[in-house]
């Protein structure tokens, strides 16, 4: 039993305290949330006096977590926990959820991968979600909708590539600056064709794709109807990671990343590597952004990514810059979005606040598990000059 | 045209901003030589290679291979011209495996996937053709500095160098490794590369080399056979004048131990062993000097002491405090200076003018502060005092720091450290990038220091520096305090030790 | 081994460097061509959507109230004037205090992009001891209201320069995401039924809060209270502004904030709690961006709706803010002039439609505030000039 893992099982306990009070489990004495909570902070504690810090610490607030929410569904109806906690439902809007996030960090691995910050990530989504439903719109095709949107938010990557890789900017800054002419651009044009009217209702929309499995108890349910994005959401992931670590060109995109003059004496370019890992970042985030608008909620709204594009950031470090523990982090907040989506069903007022809770997720996961987080070498700086 | 030389530099001058890195410089590699390219640090060596290597782009002057001009304006276009380069600061990625690294940019596919098993057969291939055993399958983080080396030349062959440049390549490596190297490199020569070889040891120079052309200050003095050369004209071509060996020092009168380092340990930023279990004592009125190759645990030592870092084991005392656990602040009110080996990261905040730099440790003290507010007069004529008596020049206590020479910047980081009344001197690197009346004067210093009974850690790369300067002197290897030596043994007696040599 | 000598922008330098590097290689001369640079560029999109730049420039202006200074003015025109500069001074107060929220921020090297957060946290907080306490003397009312603001706002700061100094915690995520809880928290304490909503009888189904009362009220100096006036928060913001320069250049803790902007590794070996200052700083922004929050309610607010916090938008223009003024105290002023008459000259009421829609008008505010921050991230104006400035030493050199 390595304090690691020790760590590990204090984060699944508290996870647990959580899922023993809901359906279908639903056990209603608090006993049981009470003591596998405590079990949960007390074997965090003892990772941490094991020499694991980060770990143990996560433990701690995964107990506390659950401990919260364990104890208030066991306060709550039984009727009131089976309308939210469906878990089809809510597997299914997960995934719906996430998807922007995926796309998001994804493009972020990208870019980060190859040397260059990329916080510019919610304005290169934005972009994409207008101009996919414009896109859509004045082509009343989705599909050219979506080519637009990859367009634009490429584009956009490649003003951040100009700036941080050729004009050496600060790379914070100049993807701040990006989400703030993002913000700017799309409501302009918004207000510009849309004015008050906003989008059309028949805004061509991403399809679905419909399963044959309505027969499999929850997996129907959850994979049954979901859009053609999430699938290739999805696929991206592996596609991703196929790239990144079994492709010469991931080798080299990586190489820059990690020690450009290594990448530069092996005779590789690094600046046409960076512009072009950026340019597919900002194309890979609007694509999370063109879901937004004509996948899911079939409208755009001035600002109405929110937020995202710095959560799928998060995911991306969250998960160590890699393609699967990152889709296992957007998987994280995607379910903390979902839930705070049907909780309404029984408390109005309450609902607002859980509004919140998808960026209190991502505050205290980056914060809690980083630790040993390593980013690639280069990260965030310029080349030097020759 | 068959009698050409393989390469020639024709009349390279190569500025960055108004120091002249290369003057006019001509140089000329015959095939199947090995030519020796001998200098002081920034006499305009390894940038002479870097403009070969495309690098750097030159001012003026003609690069000709094979009695052809070329030019090269990458890295990418040396390598395809056959030139290859091994670094002396190593071009590799540490978290990808040696085969990566050796077939990065010239990768083996097997569709649009990477053949790895194919690029691990390549470097047994090579590995064995040439007689350089290297892991393909080890994270280059994890291997030694020897082997790293290896794989940089193997990378160099692999892309089918014919002139292949090495730039202080023994630096990293144990005696007989680098007798290994030397068969390798004859080796090499037999099937028709050339070889450039950058160094500044003298007896490596004339065992492994058929010529040798030396550079001074950016300027190409001359070119020389080894045979019949000796080690003491190369050094005078080197260095052009008399080298005064040794500072004069007085008596020395000791007194008790003012540092003392009992069985201390410490990890580096990646949580591997760099300190392993030291004991060293520095006396009230004496120098130890601290020597060793680069990397070999003295900026974690260093670090330790200053309180940078925690140590894992041990306990460190200065003049009866412990500090083991202390942080900077509480190191330094125990009576600690720290001269940092780097003066641009540690030592000074090149945005603060000197006067904001000379108050970094005292800002807080009533001399120059008052319930929370600053004194800038205060400050300013505490300054004023200073710059004179450390006769730093280029600048006002109002001049930005980041403004003035390497050498004036130095003094004012001793000025702080010293005029703080330390009782021991931590100097790292004390010397580094500066001039000769610069040199001297902080020799001067360290001694006065000496005698004035305080207690002196010199730590440095510099052999000279550490055997003109130190009462003892001890060795440092792979974090280890493996030999005391008096200042007066040979060179070979500590290189032996610095390598890891004569133990048992 | 010969290496290059430091070049002007050295690889791994902070953001405190590089604006100290614009500020000496540009000047006052950068920012001013940044600006019109930004201008000219939203001129080209006005341009390419179909209407007259210069019109609308115009009317933009006419609508700061900056013409107020011009002697020739009619006086009809003046009276407009003065009302529209009475809006753009009014909103020069949070800009002022949220461009001082992230420039101190920068002077660390931290990047407080929470300016939002903290602000609202603050005004929430000023309502509250605003709205109650009736009966408590004025003058006492206003300060506690203010502290309070201020004080909540460095809370709600100083939790980022926590977990930055605790875990090393990215601030620019850990900033953002404390955005959105407050705004969400914000929306949720003024909603139907919470604590915080009002307790009016005839407005019970308004998300709304109580209304701060008379007494705590800021009085109006110049102009009518009715059509929302000049309050005395400016001079607050003024003095902000003067705290923000002595306690960066004539104190202690000023001292150690810079050295650890500007270099973290000599700041640290030197014996300087880098993390205590990370701590401390954030609440000073926080502070400062509460105070913000705190005037705007104390002074012409009064109330906070559900549906303000989920449109407020002007505390991000403090970075542009900031970066214009190179984080100096009197460039953040102008910078805060600068970006208050534009919001105001583009404002609904302000802007006459027939030129320029306002909601348009808005969004090209946001381009130009993007474009600035932009430009000011690398400066390529600068870097040119330094570039300049080198080669015509080497050419003086190689003569």
């Amino acid at each position: 039993m390595t304090p690691k893992r020790i760590g590990w099982g204090a984060v699944a306990l508290g996870f647990l305290a959580f899922f023993v009070a809901v359906p279908p489990l639903t056990v209603r004495s608090p006993i049981v949330v009470i003591v596998l909570a405590v079990a949960a902070m007390a074997a965090g504690s003892y990772a941490i006096t094991a020499g694991e810090k980060r770990l143990g610490w996560g433990g701690i607030i995964a107990g506390l977590i659950g401990l919260a929410g364990g104890y208030a569904a066991t306060q709550s109806g039984v009727e009131n926990l089976e309308r939210v906690v469906v878990w089809g439902a809510l597997g299914a809007a997960t995934l719906r959820y996430a998807t922007p996030l995926i796309f998001g960090s994804l493009g972020g691995l990208f870019s980060e991968r190859s040397g260059v910050i990329n916080i510019g990530l919610e304005g290169m989504m934005l972009m994409g979600a207008f101009f996919g439903a414009w896109g859509a719109d004045v082509t009343s095709s989705w599909l050219l909708g979506l080519v637009i949107a990859i367009a634009a938010g490429a584009a956009f990557g490649l003003i951040h590539a100009l700036f941080a890789v050729t004009f050496r900017a600060d790379q914070i800054v100049s993807g701040t600056a990006l989400n703030l002419l993002a913000v700017g651009i799309t409501g302009y044009l918004f207000v510009e064709i849309y004015g008050d009217l906003g989008t059309p209702d028949d805004l061509p929309s991403v399809p679905n794709v419909s399963l044959p499995i309505d027969w499999l108890p929850l997996l129907g349910d959850i994979f049954g109807e979901l859009n053609l994005l999430v699938w290739l959401a999805l696929a991206a992931v592996l596609m991703t990671w196929v790239f990144m670590f079994r492709t010469p060109m991931g080798l080299r995109l990586r190489s820059a990343g990690e020690n450009p003059l290594a990448a530069e004496t092996a005779g590789l370019n690094v600046v046409r590597t960076r512009y072009l890992a950026v340019m597919t970042s900002g194309g890979l985030a609007a694509m999370g952004g063109a879901f937004l608008s004509i996948g899911f909620l079939h409208t755009f709204t001035q600002n109405m990514t929110a937020g995202r594009g710095f959560i799928a950031l998060a995911a991306l470090i969250f998960g160590r810059w890699r393609p699967g523990l990152a889709l296992a982090a957007t998987l994280l907040f995607g379910f903390g979005s979902a839930l705070a989506q049907r909780l309404p069903v029984f408390s109005p007022s309450g609902a607002v606040l859980f509004q919140a809770l998808p960026y209190v997720l991502t505050l205290i996961a980056v914060t809690g598990l980083i630790g040993r987080s390593i980013p690639p070498l280069s990260l965030g700086r310029p080349l030097p000059r020759s | 045209m068959a009698d050409a030389p393989a390469l020639e530099l024709r009349g390279i001058t190569k500025r960055f901003g108004t120091l002249v890195a290369n003057h006019a410089v001509d140089f000329e590699l015959r095939r199947g030589e090995i030519h020796a390219l001998l200098g002081e640090n920034g006499a305009g060596k390894s940038t002479l290679m870097n403009v070969l290597y495309g690098l750097h782009q030159p001012d003026e002057g003609q690069i000709l291979l094979n009695g052809e001009p070329v030019t090269i304006d990458s890295p990418r276009r040396a390598i395809g011209l056959g030139i290859g380069m091994v670094h002396q600061h190593f071009m590799l990625v540490p978290v990808m495996t040696v085969a990566e690294n050796l077939v990065l940019g010239a990768e083996p596919r097997s569709g649009p996937l990477l053949d790895y098993k194919a690029a691990a057969a390549r470097v047994r291939e090579l590995s064995s053709k040439f007689g350089l055993a290297v892991d393909p399958d080890a994270k280059v983080q994890d291997i030694g500095v020897g082997t790293q080396q290896r794989v940089e030349i193997l990378r160099a062959l692999f892309r089918g160098a014919q002139v292949l440049v090495l730039d202080e390549p023994t630096a990293v490596l144990t005696p007989q490794e680098a007798q290994d190297l030397f068969v390798v490199l004859r080796r090499l020569t037999e099937e028709g590369t050339s070889i450039v070889f950058i160094s500044h040891k003298l007896n490596e120079v004339l065992d492994i080399a058929d010529r040798v052309t030396v550079l001074r200050r950016g300027e190409k003095i001359d070119t020389v056979p080894t045979e019949g050369a000796t080690e003491r004209s190369l050094a005078g071509l080197m260095v052009g004048r008399e080298v005064l060996l040794r500072v004069e020092k007085p008596e020395q009168k000791v007194g008790e131990p003012l540092l003392e380092l009992e069985h201390v340990s410490a990890t580096d930023d990646r949580g591997l062993p760099a300190v392993n279990d030291v004991s060293l004592q520095v006396r009230a009125g004496e120098i130890v000097g601290l020597a060793g190759i680069d990397a070999n645990g003295q900026s974690e030592l260093i670090e330790a002491i200053m309180g940078l870092r925690t140590p894992t084991e041990g306990k460190i005392t200065v003049a009866g405090h412990d500090v083991t656990h202390a942080g900077p602040r509480e190191t330094l009110d125990a009576g600690v200076s720290h001269i940092a080996e780097d003066r641009h990261r540690r030592g000074l905040v090149l945005e603060f003018d000197l006067a904001e730099n000379l108050c970094l440790r005292e800002y807080k003290t009533p001399a120059f502060s008052s319930h929370g507010f600053l004194s800038p007069k205060k400050m300013v004529a505490r300054a004023r005092t200073l710059l004179k008596e450390f006769d730093v020049r280029g600048g006002e206590p109002e001049t930005r720091a980041g403004s003035l020479s390497g050498g004036n910047q130095q003094k004012v980081v001793i000025a702080r450290e010293l005029s703080a009344a330390p009782k021991v001197i931590i100097a790292a690197q004390p010397t580094r990038g500066l001039d000769v009346g610069a040199i001297e004067f902080v020799h001067r210093r360290l001694v006065e220091e000496r005698d004035a009974g305080k207690a002196v850690l010199l730590v440095s790369l510099e052999l000279e520096e550490i055997r003109s300067l130190s009462d003892r002197v001890l060795v440092i290897y792979e974090g280890r305090i493996v030999a005391e030596l008096p200042p007066e043994s040979s060179e070979e007696d500590f290189g032996v030790y610095m390598t890891g040599g004569g133990r048992g | 081994m010969s290496a290059p000598p430091e070049e002007e922008l050295p690889p791994n330098i902070t953001v405190a460097t590089r604006m100290a590097t614009f500020f000496r290689g540009g000047g006052i001369i950068a920012p001013l061509i940044t600006v019109l640079v930004a201008f000219l560029a939203g001129g080209l999109v006005v341009l390419a959507t179909g209407h007259n730049p210069i019109e609308t420039y115009s009317a933009i202006f006419k609508g700061t109230g900056f013409n107020w200074i011009f002697p020739w003015l009619s006086e009809d025109d003046r009276i407009i004037a003065a009302l529209n500069l009475q809006q753009t001074l009014i909103l020069t107060t949070p800009l002022i205090l949220t461009g001082l929220a992230v420039a101190f921020a920068f002077r660390c090297g931290l990047f407080n992009i929470g300016g939002q957060g903290q602000y609202i946290i603050g005004s929430i907080f000023a309502v509250w001891v605003g709205s109650s306490f009736e009966g408590m003397p004025a003058l006492l009312h206003v300060l506690v209201a203010m502290l309070a603001g201020i004080a909540m706002g460095a809370v709600w700061a100083g939790i980022a320069g926590l977990l930055k100094a605790l875990a090393g915690t990215n601030e620019v995520i850990s900033t953002i995401m404390l955005n959105w809880i407050a705004i969400w928290t914000g929306v949720w304490v003024f909603n139907l039924g919470s604590p915080l909503q009002n307790d009016n009888s005839d407005q019970v189904d308004v998300p709304v809060s109580n209304d701060v009362v008379e007494g705590a009220k800021l009085p109006v100096f110049w102009g009518d209270p009715q059509l929302q006036g000049l309050h005395l928060g400016i001079f607050v913001a003024l003095a902000a502004l003067v705290v923000f320069w002595v306690l960066l250049n004539r104190t202690t803790l000023g001292y150690e904030v810079r050295a650890v902007g500007f270099n973290p590794d000599a700041a640290e070996a030197s014996g300087i709690n880098v993390r205590r200052n990370y701590i401390l700083v954030m609440a000073i922004c926080g502070a400062f961006a509460g105070l913000g929050g705190a005037l705007d309610l104390l002074g012409w607010q009064f109330r906070i709706a559900t549906n303000d916090i989920q449109t407020h938008t002007l505390a991000f223009f403090g970075i542009a803010v900031a970066l214009l003024g190179r984080n100096t105290a009197i460039g953040t002023l102008l910078g805060a002039l600068l970006f208050a008459g534009l919001i105001t000259g583009t404002s609904v009421r302000n802007l006459d439609p027939t030129v320029f829609e306002p909601q348009l008008a808005t969004n090209l505010t946001y381009m130009i505030q993007g474009l600035v921050v932009l430009l000011i991230s690398t400066d390529v104006l600068v870097v040119w000039l330094l570039g300049r400035r080198r080669k015509r030493r080497t050419a003086a050199v190689a003569a």
